[in-house]
């Protein structure tokens, strides 16, 4: 309130010196054409001055769009300083400012988010106006009409400006759906691999690790077996000096419902995908036969990996079965585990004092791959002289879908697209706090044909060493040649439960690998059966784009 | 003598009829849903209205009138008769079995544990302390603490690295066996006072000469126990026992806070499956077959707990 | 009162037994101290302070949670929330119980006894509410009550009405029947005996028996996330909120908790001569 208030007072003086330009709380309308977004203390007080037109025409000194208007938009609870919906609550008084409306942020716990979603859409009761979704939830929402195609106000001209070229087209496909557009751009999720490059290019460690195994060990692993041997390597060991106790190889978050399956995912891609130039039966499947909808999921690729994941699970601390992000997170910032791998939130918060104690040693690199994957053409293994990278948009790349319902779209449409412009979304990218993920060009290096620069990360608190191999290993994870398909179906939270559930009781013993797996597919077979096999035969064949 | 009169009528009749609208009628629905499916679409249409003044006439802007955006929305909904398919699906999933026997192991760890132990406090109890009544008021406070809050609480008492029962080296909520274990723990946390409460009760009304007569007769301690109390407490062994069958049932809150179901199903009782079937994924009518199938159970619970129920009304 | 008379004097074993409830005691009390201690937490003293966290001992405590939770306008609407619509839940039970509960102790009912009708009010209070919370969705959503105050009012004097009724039932059934009669002789009606003299008697029960009824609606959860969105949010589901994408935060979480957990537990202790009757659904006196 105090600064509010400072600013306020700052802010009048300003617009008395301006003449023609217009200073407001939070937007400066300057006499050169530009605009001036300020932000608070939690962005350091960043100043983002972009081309008036880029925040699009209906915007201007003088101008209040949408005066009266009020939306409602529902995000995971996180609050004013979490992930995701930090940046609503940092960008609504701007957005309030030039428009004239109101935001209404409704916080939903993560497990009951995509209920209310789903409830206020099935009833039509028309509460919210857009949700910040998961794309893992598109299936629920596009094919039953409950979504708001965004094409034409992104044509308009008229609200802030940004584009999908932007993006790799692995995930510019989960903003769209059969060439339409829904999402507003916002966050990148994908899984890449960080560790603790001093403790794997410690000389003694690297000696010792070559009479152990037999070969010099990799910095970064470049597969998923290398990996293994490093973690059991390190796991039990006192290597990191920041407390007097054993540290451990790999740590996972692998708590029941929330999130866990998703290591399984990123891991079992390179086990699973067969590669070729398009989606056929046997190339580019992950999920289910696009011919009749079998589950695929208990392949023999599919064991393999989980039971290499019981097995890395071993390296870390048994109580991670019980362990959400945070926890895993906060284990590998203290510096208790040798590898995470994670999403881009824990690149940025290496960097957070606060938070971290390795800032400066925190690599990154793209996920190793398997030495070898199931052909499901031939049902027999390929073994690899090279690994192959395989990429993963795993996660939610949480971002803003309007409903169908609002009765506002053009007004909560501009409002997502203000966090949606470059500069704004460069910056986000860059703090951990917010939890949006880079994953877009202008957040890549100019070394990795991006347009950002490496002082700005440093700007912005990074460490040098940490900023290069991070950005470096998102650019090669969604542009990687083969990549995991995402699962957007009718259902897919259901099915996804569903493998939660199995793969949390694979962690924990209570079932062999095959035994989890198999009881998948069992289930995800009532589930199809109950949803309609033929309609989810159609819907999973445009989400992963096959043709008969 | 009672007195009669048709009053009595009105006196009974406003919370009769509140019950029968908001119990009744519901289980009613919920077992029409259950031979149903009930499927909804909703058909949308844009249209921009005038903004009407106070006096219902068109509001003005630049000469023209002011529009807003309205969003209509009609609802058609197809009902189709099922039958006894949601129920034939109940038996034969294996997500209820686990269920149930999640539920089972729970009531059998949580249940006797509590009796005994608050057995156990009331003998404790019923001796001379100094401070009783302020202890006594201590172990109150676990069945008031909000069941969900306690569930979180627990999360962190349990965590297995730094949490303040660490130290045993027992993976509390990270093998299956054991958080089941640990979810019971929190239960009995909660709900041996009560147990306790009743039967310091029960024992501080047993009377005096008892004792005397039996330690005339020349009653060991242990006889005194087994023959001339435990006798004397059953009844409220057995309607505590029943009050903790059918509360035990209703676990939900605290493996929803503390496990979340996990890990894999092994904590996840049956009133967390329903909830989730019926309100996560909007199976409704399978939802209600699997409420129907706990309210059978409970039927029994009930029958039996108002058989004993009816001596005290008598 | 009730020790055995051959116990009395024996001073060495009552000092044990003491020492022994005084441990249990502390046992019972533990957690509820745990969270009060992890409320004071920094978040990187969260998994690191040794032993039973004492502040000042442990760790340096700090308040920066609290001021950061208890002052969001979430915190406070569902403070709001929640006592509303405990009050409102308490209030319609003890309006629609205490006459039911008048009748069934003071008149005599034929076809259906006195106690089956007493049974039949009990036997709502067992019926499981995960039974009941779909369709009861689906009945608030008719009516357009989905996340409004009303619904979880209505929704919880049902599921409390039936301690009202019993507790209430035994309290005029030990009420002296003759000043009621006394006043029928004199000309009044029975609805006059009962809200002159019946009801101002007891009012004491009358109000421990609201205090107890607010103290379960304040801690339901299972109605309150299933038909609260937006506007109705509850402590418990505020609470659950606190889990993010990330996982608990156990400093918000500790703050949180307290200020869920204290409100009904100062209710227990100012209630608790009717607690057990209440509890046993008044099989046990108490």
């Amino acid at each position: 309130m105090h600064t509010r208030t400072m600013l306020l007072v700052g802010s009048a003086a300003l617009a008395l010196l301006a003449g023609t330009a217009r200073a407001g709380q939070y937007v400066d309308w300057n006499a050169d054409g530009t605009a001036t977004l300020k932000l608070g203390p939690e962005y350091d007080n960043a100043r983002i001055t972009v081309p008036q037109s880029m925040l699009g025409s209906a915007f201007g000194p003088g101008k209040q769009p949408f005066k009266g208007v009020t939306i409602s938009v529902t995000v995971n609870g996180a609050g004013p300083k979490g992930g995701i919906s930090g940046p609503l609550y940092s960008f609504r008084p701007i957005w309030e400012e030039i428009s004239g409306g109101k935001v209404n942020i409704v916080e939903l716990p993560f497990a009951e988010h995509y209920t209310k979603m789903m409830l206020d859409l099935r009833n039509g009761t028309g509460q919210y106006d857009a949700f910040m979704v998961g794309a893992f939830w598109y299936g629920d929402i596009v094919p039953a009409g409950y979504g708001y195609q965004i094409d034409d106000l992104m044509k308009s001209g008229k609200y802030p400006q940004w584009s999908y070229d932007v993006m790799p087209p692995s995930l510019k496909t989960l903003h769209q759906w059969e060439g339409k557009s829904y999402g507003v751009l916002n966050d990148a999720d994908g899984q890449v691999l960080y560790y603790r490059k001093s403790a794997l290019e410690n000389p003694e460690h690297r000696a010792a690790f070559k009479a152990q195994f037999g070969y010099d060990l990799p910095s970064p692993p470049a597969t998923w077996q290398q990996l293994l041997d490093i973690s059991k390597y390190f796991n039990g060991k006192n290597w990191d000096k920041n407390d007097a106790e054993p540290d451990s190889g790999t740590v996972l978050h692998l708590k029941v419902g929330e999130q866990g399956h998703y290591h399984f995912q990123s891991l079992s891609a390179s086990f699973v995908i067969n590669p070729g130039d398009k989606v056929t039966r046997t190339q580019n499947v992950y999920w289910f036969d696009p011919a009749d909808m079998k589950p695929l999921i208990n392949s023999p690729g599919h064991v393999k990996a989980l039971e290499f994941l019981q097995e890395l699970h071993k390296t870390g601390p048994a109580a991670q079965v019980g362990w959400s992000l945070g926890e895993a997170w906060d284990y590998f910032l203290r510096g208790k585990a040798v590898f995470v791998f994670s999403w881009g939130d824990v690149g940025a918060l290496c960097q957070d004092k606060a938070r971290s104690k390795i800032p400066g040693d925190c690599a990154a690199a793209m996920l190793p791959s398997s030495n070898e994957y199931w052909d499901f053409a031939k049902q027999s293994w390929v073994k690899l002289d090279k690994p192959r990278p395989v990429g993963n948009t795993t996660g939610g790349s949480w971002h803003g879908v309007i409903s169908n319902y609002s009765a506002n779209p053009e007004a909560t449409y501009s409002f997502l697209s203000l966090m949606a412009i470059p500069p704004v979304s460069k910056l986000m990218a860059m703090y951990g706090w917010d939890g949006v993920d880079p994953g877009f060009s202008y957040q890549f290096l100019e070394e990795d044909g991006g347009t950002a620069r490496l002082d700005e990360y440093v700007k912005a608190g990074w460490d040098p060493n940490d900023a290069k191999t991070y950005t470096k290993a998102y650019k090669a994870l969604f542009y990687a040649p083969t990549t995991l398909t995402y699962l957007r179906i009718p259902g897919t939270f259901e099915y996804w439960d569903i493998l939660d559930k199995n793969l949390s009781a694979a962690m924990s013993g209570a079932k062999n690998a095959k035994q989890a797996l198999d009881d998948t597919a069992a289930a995800w077979q009532g589930v199809t059966n109950r949803i309609g096999r033929d309609k989810q035969l159609a819907d999973y064949r445009a989400a992963i784009g096959y043709k008969e | 003598m009672r007195w009669t009169g048709r009053i009595r009528f009105l006196f009974l009749a406003p919370a009769v009829l509140w019950v029968l609208a908001f119990t009744v009628f519901p289980l009613g629905y919920s077992l029409y849903l259950a031979f149903f499916k009930v499927e909804q679409k909703v058909e949308i249409k844009r249209v921009q209205q005038p903004v009407l003044d106070d006096q219902g006439r068109p509001l003005l802007e630049d000469g023209q009138p002011k529009l807003r955006n309205v969003v209509l929305r009609e609802t058609v909904t197809t009902t189709t008769f099922i039958g006894l398919d949601n129920f034939r699906r109940l038996l034969a999933d294996p997500q209820v079995a686990d269920a149930v026997r999640v539920t089972l192991v729970f009531l059998l760890l949580a249940v006797p544990a509590e009796i005994g132990l608050g057995f156990l406090l009331a003998l404790l109890f019923n001796r001379r302390i100094m401070g009783r009544s302020v202890l006594r008021a201590a172990m109150i406070l676990p069945i008031f603490a909000t069941p969900l809050a306690v569930g979180y609480v627990f999360f962190t008492i349990f965590y297995e690295v730094g949490g303040p029962l660490a130290w045993t080296g027992i993976p509390w909520l990270s093998n299956p066996t054991w958080a089941l274990v640990s979810v019971a723990l929190v239960d009995i946390w909660q709900w041996t006072p009560f147990c306790f409460l009743v039967i310091l009760a029960a024992l501080q009304a047993v009377p005096d000469d008892l004792y005397e007569a039996a330690r005339i007769d020349g009653a060991s301690n242990w006889d005194l126990l087994t023959k001339v109390l435990v006798p004397l407490l059953t009844p409220t062994f057995v309607i505590v026992l029943l009050i903790r069958l059918a509360e035990a049932l209703k676990l939900f809150d605290i493996p929803f806070a503390m496990t979340g179901g996990g890990p894999g199903t092994a904590t996840q009782p049956y009133s967390m499956l329903a909830f989730r079937t019926g309100l996560r994924f909007f199976d409704l009518g399978y939802a209600s077959a699997m409420a129907y199938g706990l309210l059978a159970v409970v039927m029994v619970v009930i029958t039996l707990f108002f058989r004993r129920m009816r001596e005290s009304y008598g | 009162m009730a020790e055995p008379a051959a116990r009395r004097g024996a001073s060495l074993a009552d000092g044990l037994a003491s020492l022994a409830a005084v441990l249990v005691a502390f046992v019972f009390l533990f957690p509820i101290y745990w969270a009060f201690s992890q409320s004071l937490r920094n978040p990187l003293d969260t998994f690191t302070v040794a032993g039973f966290g004492i502040p000042w001992v442990n760790f340096t405590p700090t308040l920066a949670n609290w001021i950061d939770q208890v002052g969001t306008p979430e915190t406070l609407r569902s403070l709001a929330n929640s006592t509303i619509v405990a009050s409102g839940a308490a209030a319609l039970a003890l309006l629609l119980g205490t006459p039911a509960a008048y009748a069934v102790a003071r008149f005599r009912f034929a076809r259906w006894k006195n106690r089956d009708i007493t049974i039949w009010f009990l036997s709502q209070r067992v019926l499981p509410p995960v039974a009941t919370v779909v369709p009861f969705y689906l009945v608030m959503r008719a009516l357009g009550l989905l996340d409004t105050h009303l619904a979880l009012i209505l929704v919880n004097a049902t599921f409390v009405l039936p301690f009202v009724v019993v507790i209430l039932r035994q309290t005029f059934l030990d009420l002296p029947l003759e000043l009621e009669e006394a006043a029928l002789v004199d000309g009044a009606s029975h609805w006059g005996a009962f809200w002159r003299i019946a009801l101002p008697l007891a009012a004491p029960t009358l109000a421990a028996t609201g205090l107890i009824v607010f103290a379960f609606t304040w801690n339901e959860f299972l109605f309150a996330v299933a038909l609260s969105s937006r506007n109705a949010i509850t402590v418990p589901v505020h609470i659950a909120g606190a889990v993010d994408t990330r996982g608990v935060q156990f400093w918000f979480m500790g703050v949180r908790a307290m200020t869920a957990i204290v409100p009904p537990v100062l209710i227990a202790l100012l209630a608790q001569r009717y607690i057990v009757r209440g509890l046993t659904l008044g099989a046990v006196k108490g």
